[in-house]
């Protein structure tokens, strides 16, 4: 109460000082004393009474009929007053949800974090960047040390927080499979059966998983419902839909898979994306195949990392450097 | 002045006359124009549910008179659905008039203190207390 | 983005006309015309995308959903009049095997 006193004041020097000299001075402070107010989270009804009391003041012989109209401002003002103040608390909650989400956002990241391999024989680069805080793509290699490295990507629907709960469960089934048998085809049958059960009806995955065999250099894979890849001949200089039916996870309780099997000669490029890739949009343009397989073929001479790396600075550019959906990039290249 | 009037609140015209009372006795408590103002605010807001939610209901003012201080009771019954969950329309952004009514976190935050008792068809009984400082 | 659902209905036959976009801000509106209509024994629901040239993933996530309910309640669902783009989404994710979809280009994609 004291400060406003003070202020009240204040106010009647500059509101006077104002008044004579229709000085900018004093409109540059009448704007600092609605800052200071606000700080102070005074509602617009008290600016005004501070206005009346202090035309009051410097006019004792105010006639009646301005007395009361200001009185029926004041009275319009309560409401604004009561939104403004509404409007603080939400923005302190939401102050409070947003540290609470990125929270969770390190946690998901640790949770889902994988190791890049680090293998002689191929020469692997990836990258995952949520469009929001959370990640509803996930990515995870699996080295067995018998030479084979599997790869999952896969895209949940939607973003956000519910996303990246069904992405930790799809973790934590992947993670209970490990050891089991590593055929994408079985570990695909079997997550679908876990998506199935636990997840709402609208909600479902797309995945691809493949496994390189170092020894021999085969790729085995299998998609559910995944957006197609592609596979890049070195010898042709050419680029190939990895075009593989498969029902997504979690429609139907019984689905088999097919397996699917490739030898990658020297040079060859496998590359795997999620839909935040090829759905990007430039405007009302969407972005087509031949324009992402142009910019990986451009920086073709760089490794993998690399030309993962440059594709997706070309897309943030293009989006004008906001991601409408998340998105994965995974290059595997056989070096010798 | 009466220890207690009421006001009964049947239709829209009502909401007028329970805050022309509920200002008249804040006048003579000795509330300054700002208060005022938040205390026909509040009248409104009050008012209103029972017209719009309940249906019929009344307004009652209580002067009141501590060793100390004085200050204004309201307190808005009604015989209505009641309100199934109370924290949720207590809950800033939760107003039903789409932000643009005070809504009861706005009463709460022009009264001093807030108290409500609601019980799933028999009614609800909100009481508020302003003090004059 | 909008989208406007236009239902009419006809013995036993429900016809959902979508025009516009289906995605994540359309998509709950759709969810919550179209899934009563799965939920009747024997009731044919068609839904017409003529004039559908969008349809992002939770848009799809809505008829998984209503195909569910068909096959849970006794009804069944039909899609027509499907886009390329749109009809992509359907291939990729293998719900053409397993739903009645008829483009308007035969074989899609």
């Amino acid at each position: 109460m004291s400060t406003l006193k003070l202020d009240l004041e204040n106010y009647k020097e500059l509101l006077q000082e104002y008044i004579k000299t229709k000085d900018e001075q004093a409109l540059y402070q009448a704007e600092q004393f609605s800052k200071h107010s606000m700080q102070q989270n005074i509602s617009p009804e008290e600016i005004i009474n501070v206005h009346i009391q202090s035309l009051q003041e410097i006019y004792p012989d105010m006639p009646e009929y301005i007395q009361s109209s200001m009185n029926f401002l004041l009275e319009t003002m309560i409401s604004y007053g009561l939104a403004y103040q509404e409007f603080q608390t939400l923005r302190e909650k939401q102050l409070e949800l947003k540290s609470e989400i990125s929270v969770a956002a390190n946690m998901q990241k640790t949770l889902l974090s994988t190791v890049k391999p680090d293998l002689s024989d191929i020469d692997v680069g990836a990258l995952s960047v949520p469009a929001k805080q959370m990640n509803g793509d996930y990515h995870h290699f699996v080295e067995d040390g018998k030479g084979n490295l599997g790869i999952a990507v896969a895209d949940v629907i939607g973003k956000g927080v519910p996303a990246a709960l069904c992405m930790s469960m799809i973790k934590y089934s992947m993670d209970s499979f490990s050891g089991i048998r590593t055929d994408p085809s079985v570990i695909l049958g079997n997550l679908n059966r876990v998506v199935e059960r636990n997840v709402d009806a609208s909600m479902f995955i797309t995945m691809f998983y493949g496994l390189y065999n170092s020894n021999d250099h085969t790729f085995t894979y299998s998609s559910a419902g995944h957006e197609p890849g592609f596979y890049y001949y070195k010898d042709r200089d050419e680029f190939e839909e990895i075009d593989v039916p498969g029902l997504v996870l979690g429609v139907s309780p019984e689905v088999s898979y097919k397996q699917y099997e490739k030898r990658v000669e020297k040079g060859d490029m496998i590359i795997l994306l999620t839909d935040g890739v090829t759905e990007c949009r430039q405007g009302d343009r969407f972005i087509d195949q031949e324009e992402i397989l142009h910019v990986i073929k451009q920086y073709s001479h760089l490794p993998a990392q690399g030309i993962v790396d440059q594709v997706y600075k070309h897309f943030e550019r293009l989006q004008d450097f906001q991601l409408r959906d998340d998105f994965t990039l995974i290059i595997l290249r056989r070096n010798v | 002045m009466d220890f207690q009037s009421c006001v009964n609140i049947k239709k829209e015209w009502d909401i007028v006359g329970a805050r022309q009372l509920g200002r008249d006795i804040s006048r003579k408590i000795g509330f300054g124009t700002v208060d005022q103002a938040r205390i026909a605010t509040t009248i409104s807001e009050l008012a209103r549910n029972i017209y719009l939610y309940a249906g019929t209901g009344k307004v009652c003012f209580e002067a009141l008179e501590d060793m100390n201080k004085k200050g204004i009771r309201i307190v808005a019954t009604d015989d209505g659905p009641g309100i199934q969950d109370i924290s949720q329309v207590m809950e800033d952004g939760f107003t039903t008039s789409g932000g643009l009514g005070a809504g009861l976190p706005g009463v709460k935050r022009l009264m001093d203190s807030f108290d409500i008792v609601s019980t799933e068809e028999e009614g609800t009984e909100i009481s508020v207390v302003k003090w004059l400082r | 983005m909008n989208l406007s659902i236009d239902v009419t209905n006809n013995e036993g036959v429900s016809n959902v006309v979508l025009t516009g976009e289906v995605d994540a801000f359309t998509a709950p509106k759709l969810k919550d015309t179209l899934l009563p209509l799965t939920k009747e024994q024997g009731h044919v629901v068609e839904v017409d995308f003529q004039d559908v040239n969008y349809m992002d993933s939770t848009g799809l996530g809505v008829f998984i959903s209503a195909l569910k309910s068909t096959k849970e309640h006794g009804a069944t669902m039909r899609l027509v009049h499907m886009q390329d783009r749109v009809y992509r989404l359907f291939k990729i994710t293998g719900l053409t095997e397993i739903m009645n979809i008829e483009s308007t280009v035969q074989g899609g994609m």
